[in-house]
Formats: structure tokens, C-alpha cells, sequence
């Protein structure tokens, strides 16, 4: 590919993959994980590679340490790093590199750190490998002040303490300082904050962009979230299906994507539905399984633009040869490069950065791109019935109990008093960060734990006053929804079993009649019927969550409380899965408690939301109204935090995002929970609980002292 | 950490009172009785009466276990009616013996587990591994008395490099001073350990081989070798400390066959000649130990955990 050399000027690049292969074998299949990937990354660079699980990302960042996973091999291509072919290189060659001049950050702090040894003993471990003359004293030196670098509170006595002591986000820190000791040139990132909550994640973001700063380093974030990388990278590469589908700057790829993949999936995201009441572009079907190479476009199964061409011939990926505004660009590739990177962006900060595609039909140059179609916003699903759920002063508290004999040793206040009331019909959207008590809440909606204080009252009825068989006539009228459904079945016990279940247990009709159902219930979700002889284990994430929705819908329950129902799925295949759900609600006349950590989703899907903190709710209201006019100022905190999948919209200076990490349920602070992380705290709020206010009209309540003013507020993220 | 061990402590009272009185009901349902056994088959009805008198057996049973404990506390644990001496004083003599044998066969099994078990999850599905496995599972289904008999006649029979009994010392001192005695009944101890050991460290290690640290540890460029060393060896131990602990109480009835079989004087061979004989002093003596010794080896679990992990150190 040596059409990539840029004749001139631009700097040699620091890592160069060229048509690289790799291979992953097992037992009895091999899965051809990359397919000539080609990817240049200059000194300083910030690259994302993006795309949904099994498209290879994760294999690309890999292979350049040779850190493949067991029965994982490059077969073909080069990985040349500072001049040295990484594919071929020995083992002690590598063990150079890593740690050393490439750094890398893997997803799970807790997990990718060893359990048995210090902090200290791990960030001075790279040291000790790589620096020859550094001796143990030395290295723990530098190691404490590349602690102090990453933001670690007090780094000398987080040295001797072990990871599990430590929150997430602060092992995120460790791992972040042990791939930096060394000062790499190049760090690799493999989702380094998916595992991580909203104002953690935007914390360690900022973090590694710093330190890029700081240290002149490139950097190759690899993440399946467009929000992560539309703020933090210079280009971005698009995979799918072990190849790069598209690759380009990332305000030109963002403002512009040209590859009906890239197009479909920014289309997919529920932050740009264009209204809560449209519903999202999926991507039917699913990526190729990569046993066999694919013939042709290995997108044009799924895509609504794929001709004869595009099932026989496999496009290259290349600069655009159609015809462009200004005409005579067939051969000359860069002048159209510059013409599209100059329209698109006055301050093209690479000028000859290619925007190249490997798609026959792309979207048309100048065409508005397909999530800006806007829809008229139809009239809402359903009209807002009668209270169906009432929560009156809810309390959840879990004995805290330590050592070995079970001793109590306070209090986790799990749930500190939360008041709600959903309505027949409606979605009721719970949203917070993990920790905020609102799993919990909807573990005690469901029946599935007794509340230690305050009232739930279901269609009118007080829940604490049933008997034990009208609880059990009951508890058919709400159903749960997990964000695992594979951990939540039995895997043991085929579909057809596992729907026909609950019938079995609340006795409702014979056998016929159960089986008769449980075909419809498929038939709604879009699962074909012979689904019933199948095993959990055998359907993708996306079909899971549609059994595990058939599955909370076989009592044809009143309301179905949804745990992150769709927090383990890819965008395009989350998309799917909410357009069903509330498909299914129209239908149906569900009403839902979603629960999630995902501001965009519920966004999109909730009618109302209630904001929860450290188990408390601290604001309440009509979606669009919290969305728009947060008065809560960790609401509006939150929305600031999260990362929009937009480049133009992060730069915004107002924004304030949330600091601190969330204090713990075991001792909450007095007064306002959030008093010590808000920026308006005053004295009253250590002493008093603020008040339930509404000062923008019934419906949106707020718990807060000094509750946003309305002028205070910017516009709407 | 004191509390901790203190409400252990507690706990093992417990455990043990329990035992004590499983043990004393068991042992006098056994037939024939301790008179029958001292005074042998032609003893006069009247001197079983007499003796049973005596002893205190024609009591109830409550009331002669209360009177056991009651002894008990004053450290008397009886007097063994064949070797004619204090049980208390054949345990302190015979206990540190058999302590002896199971800490050195134990010690020698981890020295050779530990590392077999490593090089055999490093080597697995290669033929070393396979080889290796096939000979654990031989060597754990062998019997230790199988086992002790094919020693002695390889090493003290057709290779006549070790001696076939075991030294016959007053105390610790003067066994270790015979050393070569030893060797046998410490190597038959041991092989039937390893055997399970290296089972255990080779799945721990190879449960470890795929954590994501261990990946970490190979992106900072440390080479497989010292990984395995510096990294998963820790972890990988932390399975084998309950094992250990769990495996104490099965140490002292392998000591049992071996001490037998090499003549050993330590506490196993005591506790066989006396159920032979129905010296019930010495067999509740026997029992008690290793009741002891049993809540002992759950203690040393947690002792050990608390040691290789620092994630259960800061709970307790």
C-alpha cells in the first residue's frame, strides 16, 4: 500500500500495520479475525479504532504486542513500530516493547490487576524490567511520583495497598500509571472506561488526554462507544468484520460517514434519534461469522444500499473516485481528499488526511446525513392512565457484616427514602450511576426483597398487607427483565421450558394452551418458534435479550421492571431491542421501570425519569423537561459528564462535569448526599435534607436547597 | 487479628466437646469391653464385675463421661491398662514423633507438587503433561500400604540403600539422628500427597494462566518465566492452603498405616496396637489429638488465606 506515503512534509509514521492477518484457532473452527487491516499512526497521534464486538478492534490492539489470545496468530502482514517488523519479532523483542516503548490499558481495572500484590510492587514493575540501572528504591520512587501523575490521592500510602482497597476508577488510575511508567511512545487503550460509570469514565478520559499532553505519546483507543472517541482522537478507523470499513479524521467522520455501515450505526444511537418518539435505525441481522471468508462486501448482507456488485467484489478501501462538486478527480486522489476535509471543517488540522471508505454505494457526497432526516414527533404512545406504582418513603438498608463471624458493622443505606409514583402505560426511566440504589429498587418493585422502610403501593394495594397467596397471585402482575439473560436462565433447560415456566407455576392454562403461548411470545419478539427446543447458550446477546423480554412477558404482566436490559449490547442490536420493547408496549399497554446508567437510552425511551443518588431520588419529572432544564445539580452534572458522540458539541465551554468520585452507602454524608460533590454546597445542606421543591410547575420535582434556576441554565445537551 | 483467633479458639472447644462425646459413645458400644480385653478370656465373671467396679464402667454412661471430663481437666487422660504409664505421657512422647513424620512428608510433597504442578499446567496437552498426570493418578490410587511394601522391597530389599524399619528413638532428636531411616516411611507419606498436590497446583495454575493480570503482566514485557513466578505462583497457592488445612486430620490416619508398616513409634502406631488391645484410655487419647489437630488445620487454613491473600486480610 504504498500509495499511503505521504510524499513529503508529514511525518514518518511511528507505527505502521500493513495488511495485516490474524487467525484464531480452536478446537474446530478457525475464525479469521483480521483480514487485512492496514492502519498508520504518526508520533503524538490519537487514533480510535471503533466498531461492535467481534469486528476485530479488540485482535488489532492485541497483535502489536503479541498479545493475542491462545490459538491467536498473525498469518500474513507487518506491524512495523519504529522501524521493527513487531509480527516477526522474537519473544525477547517483545518483551522490550511492551511496557517499555508501547504501553497498554486493558478494560477491567479489577480484573487486569494481579490481587496479591501491592500497588507499588506493580507500577515499579516495569521499571525494574526496562531501566537497567534503576534500582528497587529508585523505581518505587518514581513509581509513587508516576501515582501522583495519574491523580492518585496520597500515592505514598497507596503504594503499599492492594487493589481490591481501591474503587474503580482509582485502579484505572493504577493501570493507567503502571503503562506509563516507562513513558512509552505509543499507549494502547482497549476500552479502558466501559467497565467504568459516567463521571469516573470522563475523569480518566480527561486523564490519559493530559498525560498524552504531558508526554508526547501516541495513543490507539480502541472502544465500541462513539461518545468515548468523538472527543478524545485525530482519525478514526471503522471496523467491521475484521477489516477497517472506513477511516478518516474524526470531525470528517462524524460530520460526513460515508460507509453504509458507519452511517448505520450513528443512526442506531438513541442520542441521534431525532425524537422520543421515532423509532431507532437498526441493522438487521447480524456480522458474519468469520469461519469463512466472505465473498463481496462482508456489510451487503445487511445492508439496504447492496447491489450484485457488492455480494461478487470486495471494495477496497480507497479515497472516493465518484464524481465530486469539483470534477477531475478520477486519478488524483489527494486534491479530493483535501476538497472533502476542507468542506467539511474550515480548520482541517491534518491537511492530506484521506477520508477513505471501502464501500461501492456511499453515502452521497453533500447528501444530509441520515440521523438529521427528521420525523414529525408523533403523538405520545399512550395517554398517562391512573397510578399504577406508588413508592411512599421507600428504605432499603443491608446490614454490614465483616470479618469472619459475621459481625455487624453498620449500615449500607441501600435506599434512603424514595417516593415515586408511575403511572398505567407510561415508562418510567431510572437513572444513576452504579451504586445509587436503583437496582435495589427495583429488586423491592419486584417482590424480590422486603423493604426495611416506607410503602409500595401496586394498583392501589399495599404490598406489605397481601397474604402469602394473594403475594404469590401477584407477583405474575410484575415481571423482571435482566441486563444478563443468559445468567438469569437456566442453562440447563431449553426455551420452550423456560417460557412456559412461569405458566407452569402460577398453573395457567394446560399444556397446549402453554405451548400455544409461548409461540406467540416468540412470534412477538421476532424469534422464530423453533427457538423452543434450543438452549439459552445458543442465541446471540441481542436474541437473548428478546428471549429474556418473551420471557418476562409470558404472565402477560402489568409492568415489567427492566435491569440495564440492553447495557451488554452492541448499538446497532440495543436499537433493536428498544424498538421492540416499546413496540411491544404500544401493543401491550406495558408500562416499564427501565433502569440504567445510560442517559441516551432513556432518554430516548423513558416518558418519565427519576434521577437517583446514593440512594436517594434527587430529581423527578417529565423526560424532556429534566433533560432539557435539569434543576438538580448532579442532573445537570451528569449531562454535562456524558460523552456525546459529536465533536462539535463537547467543545462547548460551559460545561461542568462532575468530580469526585460517589462517597460511600456505608456512611452516607448528613444532610444532601450530594452535598460533597456539588459546586453550590453551603452549610445548610450538611445540616438539613433539602425539601422536595417543584419551581417548574407540578410534575418535575426536585430535592435540593438551591435548585437550578431556569436562567441559569444553557441549552439542552 | 486476636479476636479473630480467640473466637476460633471458642469454636475448636466446641468442636472439640462434640467430638469427645461421639467418640466415648462409640468406643463403649464396641463389644467385649476393656475388662474382657485386660483380663482376657479367662477371667471370672466376678473379676469383670470387680474391674468394671473399679474403673467406673458399671456406672451410667452420662455419668462416666462426666467423670472423663472431669479428668480431662486436670490434664488426666486415664492410664493405658497395657503399657501400664499415663495416656498424657504417651502422647507427649509419641506426638512430636508423628509430627515429625507428617511435617517432613508434607514439606517434601509441596517442595515436589508446587513445581510439577506448575510445569505441567505450563506444559499442558504437551506429552510431559500427559506423563506426568498419568503417573499422579496411578500414585494417588495406590494405596499407602501398597505403596510402603513395593518401597521397602525396592529400597531395602533389592537396592538395600535404606533401612526397612524406621529408627527407634526416645525423642525427635534422636530420630533425626538416624536419618536414613527415615527416608522410607517419610518418602511413602509424601508420594501419596503429591500425587493430589500437584493435581490441585496444576488446575490452579492453569485458572490463573487466563486472568486478565496475568495478560498485564505481559504488556509491562515481564518474560513467561517470571510471571508464573512472580505473578501466579502466589495465587495459585491460595487453593492449595485449604487443601492443606483440609488434608491435616487425613495426614494422621496415612501416619496410622505407615507408622505400622515402618514400625515408626510415633502416635498412629500407639492408636493401633491399643484398638487391638481395647485400651480405651489410650484410643480417646488418640482421637482427641486428632480432633485437636483437625480444628487446628482449619485454623491454619485461615492463617495461611489471611498470609497469601491480602483481600481476606483486610476483612478479619
Amino acid at each position: 500500500m504504498d500509495d499511503m506515503e505521504e510524499p513529503g512534509g508529514a511525518p514518518a509514521p511511528l507505527l505502521r500495520i500493513d495488511d495485516l492477518r490474524v487467525d484464531i484457532a480452536s478446537r474446530d473452527r478457525t475464525v479469521h479475525a483480521l483480514d487485512g487491516v492496514s492502519l498508520e499512526l504518526a508520533p503524538g497521534e490519537a487514533l480510535g479504532i471503533v466498531g461492535e464486538s467481534g469486528c476485530g478492534k479488540t485482535m488489532t490492539a492485541l497483535s502489536v504486542l503479541g498479545l493475542l489470545p491462545p490459538g491467536g496468530a498473525v498469518t500474513g502482514g507487518r506491524i512495523l513500530f519504529d522501524g521493527q517488523d513487531l509480527a516477526a519479532a522474537s519473544a525477547p523483542t517483545l518483551q522490550d516493547v511492551r511496557g517499555n516503548t508501547v504501553g497498554m490499558v486493558f478494560q477491567d481495572p479489577l480484573t487486569s490487576l494481579n490481587p496479591t500484590m501491592t500497588i507499588g510492587a506493580q507500577v515499579a514493575e516495569p521499571l525494574l524490567l526496562h531501566r537497567a540501572g534503576i534500582g528497587r528504591k529508585e523505581a518505587w520512587a518514581r513509581a509513587e511520583e508516576m501515582l501522583r501523575l495519574v491523580g492518585m490521592p496520597q500515592p505514598a500510602e497507596r503504594m503499599k495497598s492492594y487493589p481490591h482497597q481501591l474503587s474503580g476508577g482509582m485502579r484505572q488510575r493504577v493501570a493507567i500509571a503502571m503503562a506509563l511508567v516507562c513513558e512509552p511512545k505509543l499507549l494502547i487503550a482497549d476500552e479502558p472506561t466501559t467497565a467504568l460509570d459516567v463521571t469516573t469514565q470522563h475523569q480518566i478520559l480527561e486523564l490519559i488526554d493530559t498525560l498524552r499532553e504531558t508526554l508526547g505519546m501516541a495513543m490507539i483507543l480502541v472502544t465500541h462507544d462513539l461518545g468515548v472517541i468523538a472527543n478524545r482522537v485525530d482519525r478514526v478507523a471503522v471496523m467491521y468484520a475484521g477489516k477497517v470499513a472506513e477511516q478518516s479524521d474524526v470531525r470528517g467522520l462524524f460530520a460526513r460517514p460515508r460507509h453504509r455501515y458507519t452511517e448505520a450505526l450513528f443512526a442506531a444511537l438513541p442520542e441521534r434519534a431525532a425524537d422520543r418518539g421515532t423509532e431507532l435505525h437498526t441493522i438487521p441481522g447480524l456480522p458474519p461469522s468469520l469461519t469463512v471468508r466472505p465473498t463481496g462486501c462482508r456489510f451487503a448482507p445487511r445492508c439496504s444500499f447492496a447491489t450484485e456488485k457488492c455480494r461478487e467484489r470486495e471494495p477496497e478501501l480507497a479515497l472516493s473516485t465518484e464524481p465530486a462538486p469539483e470534477p477531475g478527480a478520477e486519478s488524483g486522489a489527494r486534491p479530493l481528499a483535501e476538497a472533502l476535509a476542507g468542506a467539511a471543517e474550515e480548520d482541517t488540522e491534518r491537511p492530506g488526511a484521506g477520508h477513505r471508505f471501502a464501500c461501492f454505494h456511499p453515502v452521497p457526497y453533500g447528501d444530509a446525513p441520515a440521523e438529521q432526516v427528521v420525523t414529525p414527533p408523533p403523538a405520545a404512545a399512550t395517554e398517562p392512565g391512573d397510578v399504577l406504582l406508588e413508592l411512599d418513603a421507600l428504605v432499603k438498608e443491608f446490614p454490614l457484616t465483616g470479618g469472619p463471624f459475621a459481625r455487624r458493622r453498620g449500615t449500607v443505606s441501600a435506599v434512603g427514602g424514595v417516593s415515586l409514583s408511575v403511572r398505567r402505560g407510561e415508562t418510567y426511566g431510572l437513572v444513576g450511576e452504579s451504586g445509587c440504589g436503583k437496582t435495589t429498587l427495583g429488586r423491592i418493585v419486584a417482590g424480590l426483597e422486603e423493604p426495611t422502610g416506607g410503602t409500595v403501593r401496586f394498583d392501589g394495594r399495599d404490598l406489605s398487607g397481601l397474604s402469602r397467596a394473594e403475594r404469590r397471585a401477584h407477583r405474575r402482575r410484575i415481571q423482571l427483565m435482566f441486563q444478563d439473560s443468559t445468567a438469569a436462565m437456566d442453562p440447563r433447560m431449553r426455551v420452550g421450558e423456560i417460557l412456559r415456566e412461569p405458566l407452569v407455576i402460577q398453573g395457567v392454562g394446560t399444556r397446549a394452551d402453554q405451548e400455544r403461548l409461548t409461540a406467540e411470545l416468540l412470534d412477538a419478539v421476532g424469534l422464530p418458534r423453533g427457538a423452543v427446543h434450543r438452549y439459552p447458550h445458543e442465541f446471540s446477546g441481542g436474541q437473548r435479550q428478546r428471549l429474556g423480554l418473551a420471557r418476562a412477558l409470558t404472565l402477560s404482566p402489568d409492568l415489567v421492571v427492566a435491569d440495564e436490559p440492553v447495557s451488554a449490547l452492541d448499538v446497532s442490536v440495543q436499537a433493536q431491542i428498544l424498538n421492540l420493547m416499546r413496540e411491544l408496549q404500544r401493543e401491550r399497554g406495558l408500562t416499564y421501570l427501565f433502569i440504567s446508567h445510560d442517559l441516551a437510552v432513556i432518554r430516548h425511551l423513558a416518558d418519565t425519569v427519576g434521577v437517583m443518588y446514593l440512594g436517594r431520588l434527587v430529581e423527578s419529572g417529565p423526560a424532556e423537561q429534566v433533560y432539557a432544564h435539569p434543576l438538580h445539580p448532579y442532573t445537570r452534572g451528569l449531562l454535562d459528564t456524558v460523552n456525546v458522540p459529536d465533536p462539535a458539541a463537547a467543545s462547548g465551554g460551559d460545561r461542568e462535569p462532575l468530580r469526585g468520585e460517589t462517597p460511600s452507602a456505608a456512611k452516607p454524608p448528613s444532610g444532601c448526599r450530594f452535598r460533597t460533590r456539588c459546586p453550590f454546597a453551603e452549610e445548610v445542606c450538611a445540616s438539613t435534607e433539602p425539601p422536595v421543591s417543584t419551581p417548574n410547575g407540578a410534575g418535575h420535582q426536585v430535592a435540593c436547597h438551591f435548585p437550578l434556576a431556569a436562567t441559569r441554565l444553557a441549552s439542552a445537551v | 487479628m486476636t479476636g479473630f483467633l480467640v473466637k476460633r479458639f471458642l469454636q475448636a472447644l466446641v468442636v472439640l466437646f462434640l467430638v469427645s462425646i461421639i467418640v466415648f459413645v462409640l468406643l463403649h458400644m464396641l463389644p467385649g469391653g476393656p475388662a474382657r480385653a485386660i483380663l482376657g478370656p479367662k477371667g471370672t465373671p466376678q473379676q469383670i464385675e470387680q474391674f468394671n467396679h473399679q474403673q467406673g464402667y458399671d456406672r451410667s454412661l452420662p455419668t462416666q463421661y462426666f467423670m472423663y471430663l472431669k479428668r480431662l481437666f486436670t490434664g488426666d487422660l486415664g492410664d493405658s491398662y497395657r503399657l501400664n504409664s499415663p495416656v498424657f505421657e504417651l502422647l507427649k512422647q509419641r506426638l512430636p514423633k508423628t509430627l515429625l513424620l507428617t511435617v517432613l512428608s508434607t514439606a517434601l510433597a509441596v517442595v515436589i507438587a508446587v513445581p510439577l504442578g506448575l510445569l505441567q499446567a505450563v506444559r499442558r496437552g504437551k506429552a510431559s503433561d500427559y506423563a506426568l498426570t498419568g503417573l499422579a493418578f496411578l500414585l494417588y490410587a495406590t494405596p499407602v500400604f501398597f505403596l510402603g511394601l513395593i518401597m521397602i522391597i525396592l529400597f531395602a530389599q533389592v537396592f538395600p540403600v535404606f533401612p526397612a524399619e524406621a529408627p527407634q528413638g526416645e525423642s525427635v532428636g534422636e530420630l533425626l539422628g538416624d536419618f536414613t531411616g527415615l527416608v522410607l516411611p517419610v518418602v511413602t507419606m509424601a508420594f501419596g500427597i503429591v500425587a493430589m498436590f500437584s493435581r490441585y497446583m496444576r488446575s490452579a495454575v492453569l485458572d490463573n494462566l487466563t486472568e486478565e493480570y496475568v495478560r498485564t503482566a505481559m504488556a509491562k514485557g515481564q518474560s513467561s518465566r517470571r510471571i508464573l513466578v512472580r505473578h501466579v505462583l502466589r495465587n495459585a497457592l491460595i487453593p492449595l492452603a485449604t487443601l492443606l488445612g483440609l488434608y491435616l486430620p487425613t495426614l494422621f490416619s496415612g501416619a496410622l498405616v505407615v507408622e505400622s508398616m515402618f514400625n515408626y513409634p510415633g502416635m498412629g502406631l500407639l492408636f493401633w496396637n491399643a484398638a487391638q488391645g481395647s485400651d480405651f484410655p489410650v484410643l480417646l487419647g488418640v482421637t482427641l489429638v486428632v480432633g485437636i489437630a483437625t480444628v487446628l488445620g482449619s485454623l491454619l487454613t485461615d492463617i495461611l488465606y489471611a498470609v497469601l491473600d491480602p483481600r481476606i486480610r483486610s476483612v478479619a
